[in-house]
């Protein structure tokens, strides 16, 4: 059996943090029956983990030398000014 | 933080460009990780990245002190990796199995010196795998997973950056959702 599109729905406010309680008890009460729907929160959980595994990595060492090397020439000399 | 930030804001519109290395120092690694996230090429990722920061300065004029500066400069490094990508010739694919060969590359030299534990090869030949999945989502879909998994944004930061109706950025968050799970869910 498919479920509802509107039962997908509910999934994604739920990972959202964006449902209304009475949608979040219906989508509970899904759950427990439907293994499909469970399976579907499951896989959509696992791929936002396995993305969020990925998020540390740093700039370049030399970055903010780097960026402050190609600044425009005039905009350097402007401290100096009065 | 913000004040901090604005605080050096006003001292580079005043023409101090020191302030200015701390405001890089600030958000690079940020900036970095978006446009790698996004682009998946370590050159352009620093590349694009600097030039974020460049325009930042060039245009810190028209930026807004009353709005969040980071979102300000989110937008303009967002803006800067869709324009990448779609100028990017059609052999980008090539370019980002490339990319995605990097970390086994940079393992390889590596090895030769100091021999990883195998679980942390077994990491980084997952997260090669997963960046390569991130990069096949079309942008429109590849920009609000980035902001919001790897940015850690909330919906109404990245409706600004993005400039586009939180509607929008929630429909484009969960069809991204979708794509993510059918290519991640047998991993």
């Amino acid at each position: 059996m498919k479920c509802s599109e509107e039962m997908i729905e509910r999934i994604h406010q739920y990972l959202d943090h964006d449902i209304k309680q009475a949608d979040e008890r219906i989508l509970r009460e899904h759950l427990q029956s439907c293994t499909e729907c469970a399976q579907h929160l499951h896989e959509l959980e696992k791929s936002i983990a396995l993305v969020q595994s990925t998020s540390h990595i740093e700039a370049p060492s030399n970055f903010t030398q780097a960026v402050m090397n190609s600044l425009p020439e005039e905009k350097k000399r402007v401290g100096v000014g009065r | 933080m913000e004040t901090i930030v604005k605080n050096r804001i006003k001292q580079v519109k005043k023409g101090d460009q020191n302030a200015f290395a701390e405001i890089v120092d600030l958000y690079k690694d940020k900036i970095y990780q978006l446009c790698y996230r996004m682009l998946g090429n370590s050159h352009e990722a620093e590349d694009i990245a600097q030039e974020a920061f460049i325009r930042a300065y060039v245009n810190i004029h028209s930026y807004d002190m009353d709005k969040k500066f980071s979102t300000w400069l989110y937008r303009i490094a967002t803006n800067l990796t869709i324009d990448r990508i779609r100028k990017k010739k059609p052999d980008y694919y090539l370019d980002a199995e490339v990319a995605g060969t990097e970390g086994l590359t940079m393992y390889s030299q590596v090895a030769a010196d100091v021999a990883l534990p195998e679980d942390q090869v077994a990491t980084m030949e997952l997260q090669q795998m997963i960046q390569k999945e991130i990069l096949k989502l079309p942008d429109k879909y590849r920009s609000v997973i980035v902001l919001k998994y790897i940015d850690e944004l909330s919906l109404i930061e990245i409706s600004e950056i993005l400039n586009m109706p939180i509607g929008t950025v929630k429909t484009r968050i969960h069809r991204g959702r979708e794509a993510l799970r059918k290519q991640l869910r047998h991993l």
